[in-house]
């Protein structure tokens, strides 16, 4: 069996199936949770590993700042034209472009770490269930062991009127 | 020592005939474009002969001032252009780059003087003009800039020439067109590095200014005039 | 609750009017599409023509190089700075209503920074060449040069733009999740493949929300050096009122102020014609309108500086053109965008009565129209009256820049109208999320609201 999952319209019985099946023995990390939009007011809403974005971020700015100086020195210092009485390497105007390759690093940074850490790229997804996107909350299980499947089925249909789907 | 060129106008000779535009217009390969165009503000003067009025009738007297492109040390033209077609060469010209000239006119709008033209259509000359085109200097396609160069075809020339011959060069041999021309003899050229020479001798003169001098663009041709400056 | 909680409908009926667009197209689509088409295309063909005739039939001339298409550059790149304000700033301040207005106000970032980025290839004398800007490694040793504002445009406008689209295009994944669930067919591939791998685990909307979180920090910086960039265009050179160190902030107020009246036209439009009365309230309109009138303040303020600074330097050739724009040639046009963007904003935004969406809109299409000219008059008069007499002009724009400027006006319209068509224009998770806030977002209970409830 691929999964077992529960759809609940409200978020406090989503709650509780979540409550439930971790009172079942499931672990965190194994229990699939997708809603429609951010529940920060309910506790599963948290259950996620920290993220290390801002730092990504930041080395990303480091990287654009690093490869404008780059850039900007290496290249003027090699074709030293003169223009305007300006110095060589002339750090002033340097300063916009080393800033907005800064400001690019650290764009793309947070793009490619979010496309990452959100698995948005993977070919092979979990479960999904188009009843998510129309407003239903999906608490599951995927891959259950086939002795548990009784247990956590018990664990979903804590509220009445939970549709209990089996794929 | 390396080569500074300028220049030096004496107003006091220049009677305003325009011998110099018609000189640098057959030496430069500039075509002409017609009264109509020339009215929209597309004719391209590289040297032009500033016409000004003084007081009143019958008190009225003209004064002339060629002005071509300063070549001016702190040229405002040559830090915008974002290809580097305006930029500075070792002996104290303003190059002017055609092929990497992508048309912006951000040097044209920077120039105090005005004396930056665009190439608002391809050249066309009418025969039989096309005949006395100069091979020494290109012909410029649409949507380019172009200016006064000191006439450099004529400096490279004069000075592989006198490499050739294994000699230094003599003041007074390199001409411009617009020099060699004036009948008035108005017009010096000359190298800015060498004290002794006639055009180093005019920019010490006491007649001797610089064509909007307080704007810090450091040009170098000397405008010379008894008169005092308005 | 506060108002805009109590007329907050219910998470099905968000879905279903924001997704109504997308899912029936009714003849005045089709009909506004063509008509802005067809001015679209005559633009195209005018550009197209520009580059075969030569830059001859505009109205471009000695000394006067730069017309109607810097203005235009100048116009769209300020217009673009009206996303990031309402997005990146209230979001940053957890300013609950700007929750309907952050997609509509992104996409006109998003179209407004393309349009305005093709008026540097519009106005270049050889725009076949215009890839010379970026830094590529050339036989020919064609490089650009980092000193030169031009090189600095290139390099902000592109920043701003990449991070803009991706500022736009990460909120709306979740949307495209939704869409995909109801289309069929070619329909759902396509919006299954721009909905990547969404699914809504926890941590995709953490990773989601730290992400915008991240770019809403960067994006403001950027917008800010990019109008600031595109002043450095205007006082790099030595031209009589261009040499000003107060350009920067000016242009920056200026695109702000400009930007937030584009806003206000373009959800007025939406509200009207898709029916979205029930998202956009007179509130959000007045609060944008509050924002107007500060940038209207702000801006008369730079304005007084300037002029008042250069008025006490009364140096010949800077006061030459003062009066040029003051008094003389251009002083119509001049006490117009006085008019525009100080009298009609303050008066209409300042009295309580008058803030209604109606009035909001009519101020806003007059600082539209004023701040063009105000671009139109940095640039054009200064540049006919630079310091020889003997070289000044006068500008005449031609068929062929008029036409290009009444098209890239269709061309917003179009763009934003197609993009109203396949993407809902208000962020239904964001929307749907509001009604049920994190603990963090609920206030105290005090006497005046009791209960502990949210102010969206």
């Amino acid at each position: 069996m691929k999964a077992i999952y529960g759809l609940y319209t409200e978020g406090t019985a989503a709650q509780r199936a979540v409550d439930h099946l971790r009172a079942a023995g499931v672990a965190d990390t194994d229990i699939t949770i997708l809603s429609p939009e951010p529940r920060e007011d309910l506790a599963f809403s948290h259950m996620h590993p920290p993220t290390y974005m801002w730092w990504f971020a930041c080395l990303g700015g480091l990287i654009g700042c690093a490869t404008a100086i780059a850039l900007v020195y290496i290249t003027e210092a090699s074709w030293p034209l003169v223009v305007g009485g300006l110095p060589i390497v002339a750090w002033w105007p340097n300063l916009i472009i080393m800033f907005e390759l800064t400001m690019l690093g650290a764009i793309a940074a947070t793009v490619i770490t979010l496309v990452v850490s959100a698995g948005l790229a993977r070919t092979r997804q979990g479960i999904y269930d188009p009843e998510v996107s129309s407003g239903s909350i999906l608490v599951g299980v995927e891959r259950p062991a086939l002795a548990a499947i009784a247990a956590y089925e018990q664990a979903l249909s804590t509220t009445p009127g939970a549709r209990i789907k089996k794929i | 020592m390396a080569h500074k060129w300028g220049m030096a106008a004496d107003l006091d000779r220049c009677t305003g005939c325009g011998a110099c535009v018609t000189a640098c217009h057959a030496e430069n390969n500039i075509s002409t474009v017609g009264a109509e165009q020339a009215a929209r503000g597309r004719a391209k003067h590289w040297i032009r002969v500033e016409r000004y009025w003084e007081g009143e009738f019958p008190d009225v007297h003209m004064k002339f001032r060629p002005v071509m492109c300063q070549q001016c040390d702190n040229a405002p033209c040559e830090p915008v252009c974002p290809t580097y077609a305006s930029h500075h060469t070792p002996d104290g010209l303003n190059a002017q780059v055609y092929n990497r000239c992508i048309g912006t006119r951000y040097c044209a709008n920077a120039c105090p003087y005005n004396v930056r033209f665009f190439d608002f259509f391809n050249p066309s000359w009418e025969k039989p003009l096309h005949l006395q085109l100069n091979p020494d200097v290109s012909l410029r396609e649409v949507g380019v800039m172009e200016k006064c160069t000191f006439c450099v075809q004529r400096i490279k020339a004069t000075a592989i020439q006198a490499e050739a011959e294994n000699r230094e060069l003599k003041d007074g041999e390199i001409k411009p067109a617009c020099v060699q021309t004036c009948p008035a003899t108005a017009l010096v050229f000359g190298d800015l590095n060498d004290p002794g020479s006639e055009v180093s001798r005019l920019a010490r003169s006491p007649r001797g200014s610089k064509l909007l001098e307080d704007l810090g663009t450091l040009p170098k041709v000397t405008y010379l005039s008894k008169q005092t400056q308005p | 609750m506060s108002s805009v909680g109590t007329m907050q409908p219910v998470p099905d009926q968000v879905r279903a009017d924001l997704l109504r667009p997308l899912l029936r197209t009714s003849w005045k689509f089709y009909s506004l599409v063509l008509i802005l088409g067809a001015i679209v295309v005559a633009a195209l063909t005018a550009w197209a023509t520009q580059m075969t005739l030569g830059f001859g039939i505009s109205g471009i001339r000695w000394p006067i190089y730069w017309g109607f298409y810097v203005t235009n550059f100048v116009f769209w790149i300020g217009i673009s700075h009206a996303g990031t304000l309402i997005s990146a700033i209230l979001r940053l301040v957890n300013a609950g209503w700007r929750r309907p207005v952050t997609r509509c106000a992104e996409v006109i970032t998003a179209f407004a920074l393309m349009i305005g980025a093709m008026f540097p290839i519009i106005h270049l004398g050889r725009p076949w060449l215009a890839f010379w800007l970026f830094p590529y490694p050339s036989e020919r040793m064609i490089w650009p040069n980092f000193r030169s504002p031009l090189v600095w445009d290139f390099f902000a406008i592109n920043t701003y733009l990449t991070g803009s689209v991706l500022f736009l295009f990460l909120p709306m994944i979740p949307d495209f999740a939704v869409v995909r669930d109801r289309a069929t067919g070619m329909r759902r591939r396509i919006y299954g493949a721009l909905a990547l791998g969404w699914r809504g685990t926890p941590t995709q909307w953490h990773r989601l929300e730290t992400a915008m979180q991240i770019m809403a920090v960067a994006i403001i910086p950027v917008a800010v050096s990019v109008h600031t960039i595109v002043s450095f265009d205007f006082s790099m050179a030595p031209v009589p009122l261009w040499q000003s160190t107060i350009f920067g902030p000016y242009f920056v107020a200026g695109a702000i102020f400009s930007g937030i009246a584009g806003l206000i036209i373009a959800m007025a439009l939406l509200r009207r014609f898709l029916h979205l009365e029930r998202y956009l309230h007179p509130v959000h309109f007045q609060n944008l309108g509050k924002l107007l009138l500060m940038m209207a303040l702000l801006w008369g303020y730079f304005v007084f500086n300037e002029r008042l600074v250069t008025y006490y330097g009364n140096r010949v050739s800077d006061m030459q053109v003062f009066w040029r724009t003051q008094r003389l040639t251009f002083a119509p046009l001049y006490w117009t965008m006085v008019g525009c963007n100080f009298v009609l904003p303050l008066v209409i935004m300042g009295i309580s009565r008058f803030r209604t969406i109606t009035g909001c809109v009519i101020a806003s299409i007059g600082v539209v129209i004023g701040m063009w000219l105000e671009r139109f008059l940095i640039i054009v008069p200064a540049l006919g009256h630079k310091y020889l007499p003997y070289s000044f002009g006068v500008y005449r724009p031609q068929p062929v820049e008029i036409v290009i400027t009444i098209g890239t006006f269709a061309a917003m319209a179009l763009l934003y109208v197609l993009f109203a068509k396949f993407v809902p224009i208000i962020s239904m998770w964001e929307l749907t999320a509001v009604q049920h806030p994190g603990p963090a977002l609920i206030p105290p209970a005090t006497a005046e609201h009791p209960l502990g409830e949210t102010h969206a």
